[in-house]
């Protein structure tokens, strides 16, 4: 890390660093590219992993700050922060040629705060419609419901695309494109249909069965959670962290939870550590038996999808006897857990291992090699690793395509270093590495919980904590490994019981993003089967 | 151009995974439904003691509840389900006193996120298990938690609910 | 034959009586009219009535493979509740839509519920429980099946919707396939039995059915036509024209009320149509069992009434049909025409031509052994 602060320093000498817990590079919109570029092409650790690009808005700047890491090891990290004074008609240039997943960050910054990137292909708003008036995530914001009034009309789509550009002179112009031609045959999948996983709309042109392209138009469940929780203490904002990715409801709230113990520096009891280890694992065999189902289900096989329920059934009633929920579990609290374990939980864990083994074999004889589902899963939607890494795929998804992008192995949190497991990587990058991939974490997943199950310490369930939680001024973050991939959390604190800006890092952006990639070219009814490849849900998009 | 064994191989390795599929749920076909019957079930239903259901104020025999309407739950609560209404009487001697008059809880907008519970200083509320709040219209989610005539108990209550999982976890 | 006048529960008996009174009574044509119409209303309430029948077993049995109970809340176990829902479908509104093509739109059902009809007149029920006997039977069959696909590409044409046009299209390119096999597979046994008119098939399968007496060959068509009869229903692994995961409901997303119905109905009774057809070419039809020589259990066989035979061959066939729709994931429309062009078909001409061989050479079962 030195090093690479030795070289910046020597190649970009009047651009401010800072080190902490990661290193910060301020620099200036202008030089924003040429030390991305550097990073990008820095040798043998290419920092070519966009994991987070956080909008805020200062008070009298709009920041931008890109948390850069390296697919080689994610663990390491380079923030680059550069923003603009102009609050009427604010430019970054984009990084979209770099990183694609900075495709959808950037369209949320625009819709959130108002900042239009330079040059990014499809300068739409993100969740929100083209005409909202102002800008959420900006302090200013004016909330009054006569600004934005719900509309009850039906309004047609607008298919007009913008793209900024920088003439030679210096000046900007704006290129109005369209996103389809007039003949394409458009129809709409979403946002009201049986397989997008929640209200998604993908518009696709078809061209017979073929899929030509995608366009995304997401936002329909998008509740502002960022925007709300800067008027929220943070036990408060906990209750949201479960309605984002609902199927890893426990894992997102242990990543705040984390992140606000790092802050203050709350020491967690051993006894705690071993639940949320538990839970989360449980919670992530949840998750994968759900996609697993949703995935079936997709392909048309809706006896699977029952059995599969059927056994995630067991994980709920562990759940709801445990903490009283079984979708939105509410088990994490600042300090430790909200309940401790009743009496039989190991028995009744102990009992469900064996199970789920019997299961697994039962699903592999059942669907994994049946020859229609290898037919409709084998070679189809192939996301190679290279876009994989540049459209920030991680979760199961990333290590089917050959990526190893474990949170638990390089970064790990709770009791994850302590425990032996393998991290399942398969490098056909298909739907059907992803789908095995999610199988093959299940059986770990169990491994995992088998180790912990008799060992669990006695002692505190929660730490004292104080009444008000207030955070040090600063910056903190936390990433974990949830369901679907990489769940970041990012608080910037100025001390006060609220945070000033919150933002979650959603895994399923990216799983979203990279589908008219992968599913171009593809029948109509395979682009189905990938999506429930990807498995994404929705909630943890719009945010 | 694929030799024509490994097209037989293929049509017969297809053929067996089909039989294999069929032949699990033939297996499906005898085991265990595991369906519930519910209102069937209603005697047999097993709820976790854990399960929140629906914020309750427990009331003693004497129709004392413990609420101090002191209106923390109404601060910590985060989409303001919770409405503590007081009022302000005279004792005996004269002194002022804040009381609860009306504890309204609605049950619509709840997250059920438990925060109310942690952090009641007296113990006044606890989440219920009675999962069956199903109502006609959104009006009749707004339920008054304390009874009619009640009034707060004047010892501070030292006993603790005995159920420590309805109650939650103590937080300083 | 001696053993027909022992029948207490044949229909023949009681229908040739109704025959000679009306005649009887009427002028011929007047007997005859009446007869028809007779004969057309029962059709048509068997028809309704199987359909009834049909859905809540299909709703039973699935359940039943999925681990779940089923339908159970409407009577004991749940028996009325297609009852319930077919009560609910008649009274439901049609919902009138704009921008289609109005003529079309409400003619696409009416199309398929006639089709499939048509075809069910022609099934051999039982011993003299058939309403329409050609001597081209098979063929008529075949044809006034297919008619059933106009509906279906009108309905996806005219109801001016993206997944009901796309449903449709798929349908016509499954239909199309596998109607070819399905085709050629009976042509097999036609070979076989040297007869198109179903009542002499059936007739000719007294000691032993087409599926044994073809032994190989017949075992072969019998499957392909199981396959591609099941594709021809538009039921899963086989269901792309509707695949509620892809397209909503295919090409009757817009259709409501009775016209729905009217789509489901014809979907059951297909289902029911082609599994009686497999009955009645390969199994024997309405036939008891019977083994030569074994006289008195023959007798013994025909206490069972014919249509009891038929309508359990029957039900065993879709079992077996629903059976494979609740293993199997839905196939690609890629996929699904490779299995017919690069699978079935080729086998299924050699099947035929190796048929022809097994006759010419007399190497049929009978041929070898009586």
């Amino acid at each position: 890390m030195e090093q690479i602060q030795a070289q910046i320093k020597n190649q970009f000498p009047d651009i401010d660093t800072e080190e902490g817990e990661i290193l910060k590079i301020k620099v200036s919109p202008k030089e924003l590219r040429s030390i991305i570029d550097f990073l990008y092409h820095y040798k043998n650790l290419p920092f070519n992993f966009l994991k987070y690009m956080i909008g805020t808005d200062e008070g009298e700047t709009l920041r931008v700050s890109y948390i850069l890491s390296s697919s080689v090891n994610p663990a390491v990290n380079i923030m680059v922060i550069t923003g603009t004074d102009n609050r009427e008609n604010p430019l970054l240039y984009t990084v979209t040629d770099f990183y694609n997943t900075a495709q959808f960050n950037e369209r949320e910054i625009y819709a959130l705060l108002g900042i239009r990137f330079i040059n990014n292909p499809d300068m739409r708003k993100f969740f929100l419609n083209q005409d909202w008036v102002g800008y959420p995530l900006r302090k200013d914001y004016d909330p009054n419901p006569a600004l934005n009034p719900v509309s009850v009309e039906s309004r047609e789509i607008n298919d007009n695309s913008f793209v900024i550009r920088e003439l030679p002179d210096g000046s900007i112009s704006e290129e109005v494109t369209k996103i389809f031609d007039d003949d394409d045959y458009i129809i709409n999948i979403g946002p009201q249909h049986p397989s997008t996983h929640g209200v998604m709309h993908f518009r696709t042109a078809l061209d017979g069965e073929v899929v030509k392209k995608i366009d995304i138009h997401s936002g329909y469940i998008h509740r502002g959670i960022e925007k709300l929780s800067e008027n929220l203490m943070y036990p408060q904002i906990l209750h949201f962290t479960d309605r984002l990715d609902y199927l890893s409801a426990n894992i997102n709230r242990h990543a705040l939870c984390m992140c606000v113990e790092k802050a203050t520096g709350i020491e967690v009891p051993e006894r705690a550590q071993y639940i949320r280890t538990i839970m989360d694992e449980l919670n992530r065999i949840d998750s994968h038996l759900l996609a697993w189902s949703a995935h079936t289900n997709d392909l048309g096989a809706t006896t699977a999808f029952i059995y599969g329920m059927r056994e995630r059934e067991i994980i709920l009633d562990i759940f709801e006897k445990i903490c009283g929920g079984r979708l939105i579990i509410n088990q994490n609290v600042i300090g430790g857990v909200m309940f401790d374990i009743y009496p039989e939980f190991q028995k009744d864990v102990k009992n469900f291992i064996p199970y789920m083994r019997s299961r697994l074999k039962e699903y592999d004889r059942f669907f994994s090699h049946n020859v229609i589902a290898l037919g409709r899963m084998k070679n189809v939607g192939i996301l190679n690793i290279k876009d994989a890494i540049s459209h920030a795929v991680t979760g199961p998804s990333g290590r089917a395509s050959g990526w190893s992008c474990d949170v638990r192995k390089y970064n790990p949190y709770a009791l994850y270093d302590k425990v032996e497991f393998r991290e399942i990587i398969r490098t056909e990058g298909d739907s059907y590495a992803r789908y095995m991939n999610r199988l093959d974490e299940i059986e770990e997943s169990l491994h995992i919980i088998e180790q912990l199950i008799d060992n669990i310490p006695d002692g505190e369930f929660c730490a004292k904590t104080k009444a008000i939680i207030r955070l040090p001024e600063g910056e903190y973050y936390q990433n974990v490994e949830a369901g679907k991939g990489l769940f970041g959390v990012y608080i910037e604190s100025r001390g006060d019981k609220t945070p000033y800006r919150l933002k979650f890092r959603s895994p399923s952006m990216s799983l979203v993003a990279v589908m008219p990639l992968i599913c171009k070219g593809e029948k109509i009814s395979d682009f189905i089967g990938i999506g429930g490849s990807m498995d994404y849900v929705i909630p943890d998009i719009d945010r | 151009m694929r030799s024509f064994s490994e097209y037989l191989n293929d049509l017969f390795s297809g053929i067996r995974s089909l039989l294999t599929g069929l032949s699990i749920t033939w297996k499906e076909l005898w085991t265990k439904k595991v369906t519930r019957q519910y209102p069937e079930n209603r005697g047999t239903l097993v709820i976790s003691e854990r399960f929140r259901a629906e914020l309750k104020m427990p009331h003693d025999e004497n129709n004392e509840h413990a609420c101090t309407a002191c209106g923390i739950c109404q601060m910590n609560c985060p989409n303001g389900t919770i409405n503590v209404i007081s009022r302000t009487t005279e004792t005996a001697d004269g002194k002022k006193k804040k009381e609860l008059d009306r504890y309204v809880y609605n049950l619509g907008t709840c997250t059920f996120c438990n925060l109310c519970v942690i952090t009641c200083p007296s113990d006044a509320i606890v989440f219920s298990n009675n999962f069956e709040n199903a109502t006609f219209t959104r009006d009749k989610l707004v339920k008054q938690l304390n009874m009619e005539g009640s009034k707060m108990r004047e010892k501070k209550p030292i006993k603790k609910v005995e159920n420590e999982a309805e109650k939650g976890i103590q937080t300083a | 034959m001696l053993l027909n006048y022992s029948q207490p529960l044949e229909l023949n008996k009681l229908t040739s009586r109704i025959d000679a009174a009306l005649h009887a009574a009427l002028p011929d044509y007047w007997a005859v009219t009446i007869e028809l119409v007779l004969v057309g209303i029962l059709i048509i309430a068997t028809y309704a009535l199987l359909a009834v029948v049909l859905i809540y077993v299909e709703r039973k049995i699935t359940a039943f493979f999925q681990a779940r109970i089923g339908p159970n809340r409407v009577g004991k176990y749940g028996i009325f509740q297609t009852v319930a829902d077919v009560t609910k479908i008649l009274i439901k509104e049609i919902i009138h839509i704009n921008r289609i093509d109005k003529f079309l739109f409400y003619t696409a059902p009416f199309f398929i519920i006639v089709a499939s009809i048509l075809t069910f007149g022609a099934i051999p029920f039982g011993q003299g429980l058939q309403a329409v006997d050609f001597n081209i039977g098979v063929l008529y069959v075949i044809s006034v099946s297919s008619l059933g696909i106009i509906g279906v590409l009108l309905a996806g044409w005219s109801s001016n919707n993206k997944y009901s046009m796309i449903g449709a299209m798929r349908s016509g390119a499954q239909f199309v396939s596998y109607e070819l096999s399905a085709g050629i597979a009976l042509m097999t046994i036609v070979v076989l039995s040297g007869t198109m008119q179903l009542s002499t098939m059936v007739e000719s399968q007294r000691y032993c059915w087409n599926i044994f007496n073809g032994h190989i060959s017949a075992l072969v068509a019998f499957v392909i036509y199981l396959i591609s009869g099941h594709a021809e229903t538009n039921r899963g692994p086989f269901d792309l024209p509707e695949a509620e995961s892809e397209l909503t409901a295919g090409y009757h997303t817009e259709y409501s009320g009775l016209q729905f119905g009217f789509f489901y109905l014809a979907e059951y009774l297909n289902m029911f149509i082609i599994a009686s057809i497999g009955a009645t070419v390969f199994l024997g039809g309405w036939m008891p069992l019977q083994i030569a020589g074994w006289e008195s259990f023959n007798q013994l066989m025909w206490f069972i009434p014919s249509y009891l035979w038929f309508f359990g061959k029957v039900a065993l066939l879709i079992f077996f049909s629903l059976w494979v729709r609740w293993s199997f994931p839905r196939l690609r429309i890629d996929q699904l025409l490779n299995l017919e062009w690069k699978y079935l078909l080729p086998i299924n001409l050699v099947n035929l031509l190796v048929m022809v061989i097994l006759v010419l050479t007399g190497l049929t079962l009978t041929d070898i052994f009586y």
